[in-house]
């Protein structure tokens, strides 16, 4: 199997799209890093953080002043109000410039282009061994064919998370060069009690749940790939799906089926910040239980359809 | 006889009610080169794919040494090497990963096993360039190459020297002898090309609309044929029809099936019998008057266009 593996990371990197792909993933974290550093040394002083403090409190009350608000604007202004407070009792400054960790937050939501990279080779992993009939050359060993499909999926995978690393790495090295560690403290009120944000584990944390559209995309993409052998087909009704995925579920949302769909659930970031899904009575645990009972589906159609065909490519 | 290496049992393809083959029996023995003929859509590709388990038998088995390569499809098929219709390599690699990629796939195929394999299919110079910029002749011995790296003890070729030089051909024919005298290997080759087929081949097993319809050897033909050219003709055919002699017409004599002593009686009682005798020689029916006598001409198979 090993072996394998090492085959398809082999042909995977022979081919000049995987370095292109890799390519663009760093130019798209470079050049926003670049721009915000060009217009952050632009921008003037605007005199100490206490005054600019000071203000934001004042600014804040007079909105709090104002009739009609909402419970939860009420609630937010009062937080920023109670932050603004503590960080002029505990001498602690907001994060004025950019930071390695507030360029990684920004980054992060570049693991959408990872996704559809991912999803690219997912797709033409299998598909394009038929279109150029080297199919029959690789399923003509001693390897099952069983064996040959795993080898392909998993080389996926791996190429999925060598894009993730590839995605924090330079994330990370592009931040710290650009703007250092960065002084300052952030924020947040967990309880009605002022805390320091925890930047890191948030992060990593919204690393993980966009895993979920991430794996769900790329076993959609290998299954239509290998079931249709039409890589084309499998990009485009994966990316169709990403894109009216939201208004398929807004159109379903009156019926009960729309909790059944794996589009109501695969973007786990819903639940990020204590959020939850826009269908009611549906929470974390149930969303991951239809994600996984899909992903198995997915698996044993890809499976079946590539272990029963007849190739005559 | 020894035992045979490969057997096709009862081996039936049916798509969509359509037989494409029917209860095919064969059996192939180490040592020889069987060559598989058939006119266009009689199911040489479909027999040729099931034999290498990229299709799945509707009814039937193929075996392989003794294994069925249904159920043990991993120890079978590593004693087979394949060539199925042009050799499709990676074109984005050079030879070498190519040949590298497929070793891979293989138990004990070392690095000086590839380098064995190119040296003998005369690669050494370009292996290390992509396989793109290829000749379809070099790509033919690429594909030859991959088929050999593990010593396989079957060999399937595909319209192998489809894109060859004659030289490339006459090389590759010799190369096949080689192998099926020395190690011992059994080759099976599907080829249009009857004169190819003919200088390879020990064997012949021809299929028609998905049938068996013969399988024999080549070179000893049991019967042998004379072309007498003699005038008047209708003499001669009275003559023949007489002595109760098989004959057909052709050209401006007549082919007929005669033992060689019995040539000297035959000229006799044609000169004693006033006719003009013009010749007599032996006559040779090639592979190409054998198929097609065989397979009626070159009808597409009924059973495909239907």
């Amino acid at each position: 199997m090993l072996k394998l593996i090492q085959n398809e990371w082999m042909k995977l990197w022979h081919k000049k799209g995987t370095w292109a792909m890799v390519a663009m993933l760093i130019l798209v974290i470079l050049v926003p890093g670049g721009i915000m550093k060009y217009y952050e040394e632009k921008s003037s002083d605007e005199g100490s953080w206490q005054k600019v403090e000071q203000q934001a409190i004042q600014n804040n009350k007079a909105m709090l002043a104002e009739e009609d608000l909402s419970e939860a604007d009420k609630a937010y202004f009062k937080e920023q109000i109670s932050i603004s407070e503590y960080r002029l009792a505990n001498d602690a400054p907001s994060q004025k410039d950019g930071s390695v960790a507030s360029f990684m937050s920004f980054t992060s939501s570049m693991l959408t282009l990872v996704t559809l990279f991912t999803v690219i080779t997912a797709a033409s992993i299998v598909s394009s061994e038929f279109s150029t009939g080297t199919i029959k050359m690789l399923l003509t060993r001693p390897m099952s064919r069983a064996k040959v499909l795993t080898s392909k999926l998993l080389t996926t995978f791996i190429f999925g998370l060598f894009l993730v690393a590839v995605n924090v790495v330079v994330s990370a090295i592009v931040g710290l060069v650009l703007f250092g560690v960065g002084s300052g403290v952030e924020l947040e009120v967990v309880n009605g009690q002022v805390a320091e944000k925890a930047v890191w584990s948030d992060l990593a944390y919204h690393y993980l749940l966009s895993g979920g559209d991430f794996v769900m995309s790329t076993l959609f993409a290998f299954l239509i790939g290998s079931v249709f052998r039409s890589s084309s087909l499998a990009i485009g009704l994966t990316m169709f799906l990403s894109f009216t995925g939201g208004m398929i579920i807004m159109f379903l949302s009156r019926y009960d089926i729309v909790k059944y769909i794996w589009l109501t659930h695969s973007d786990l970031t819903q639940y990020e910040h204590g959020g939850s899904s826009m269908i009611a009575d549906v929470t974390m645990p149930f969303s991951l239980t239809v994600l996984a009972i899909y992903a198995i589906l997915f698996l044993i159609i890809s499976y079946t359809s590539f272990m029963k065909r007849d190739v005559t490519a | 006889m020894t035992e045979p290496i490969v057997q096709l049992q009862n081996l039936s393809k049916t798509i969509r009610g359509k037989q494409l083959i029917q209860q095919l029996n064969i059996d192939l023995y180490p040592g020889q080169i069987t060559g598989f003929l058939g006119p266009n859509g009689a199911g040489k590709t479909t027999t040729i794919r099931m034999m290498t388990g990229l299709m799945h038998p509707t009814e039937g088995k193929v075996i392989i040494d003794g294994l069925s390569l249904q159920e043990h499809y991993e120890e079978a098929i590593s004693k087979v090497g394949v060539i199925v219709e042009n050799p499709e390599m990676y074109k984005f690699m050079s030879g070498y990963k190519n040949l590298l990629h497929f070793a891979r796939m293989h138990k004990n195929v070392t690095k000086e096993r590839i380098q064995e394999v190119v040296k003998q299919v005369g690669l050494e110079n370009r292996i290390h360039e992509k396989v793109a910029t290829y000749s379809l002749g070099m790509r033919q011995r690429l594909g030859l190459a991959q088929a050999l790296l593990h010593r396989p003890k079957f060999l399937i070729l595909d319209e192998p020297t489809n894109g060859l030089d004659p030289a490339g051909i006459r090389e590759f024919r010799m190369y096949l002898r080689k192998i099926a005298a020395e190690d011992n290997v059994s080759v099976f080759v599907s080829s249009h090309l009857l004169s190819e087929i003919e200088l390879m081949c020990d064997r012949v097993a021809v299929i028609q609309n998905g049938k068996l319809i013969d399988i024999r050897e080549i070179h000893n033909d049991s019967s042998s044929f004379y072309y007498v050219e003699a005038q008047p003709k209708e003499q001669v055919s009275a003559h023949l029809t007489q002595l109760d002699y098989k004959f057909e017409a052709e050209n401006q004599g007549y082919v007929i099936e005669l033992k060689k002593e019995d040539v000297p009686a035959l000229t006799a009682g044609l000169v004693q019998a006033g006719m003009q005798l013009f010749a007599v020689q032996p006559h040779q029916k090639t592979l190409e008057d054998q198929f097609l006598e065989m397979t009626g001409g070159g009808q597409i198979a009924e059973a495909n266009s239907k």
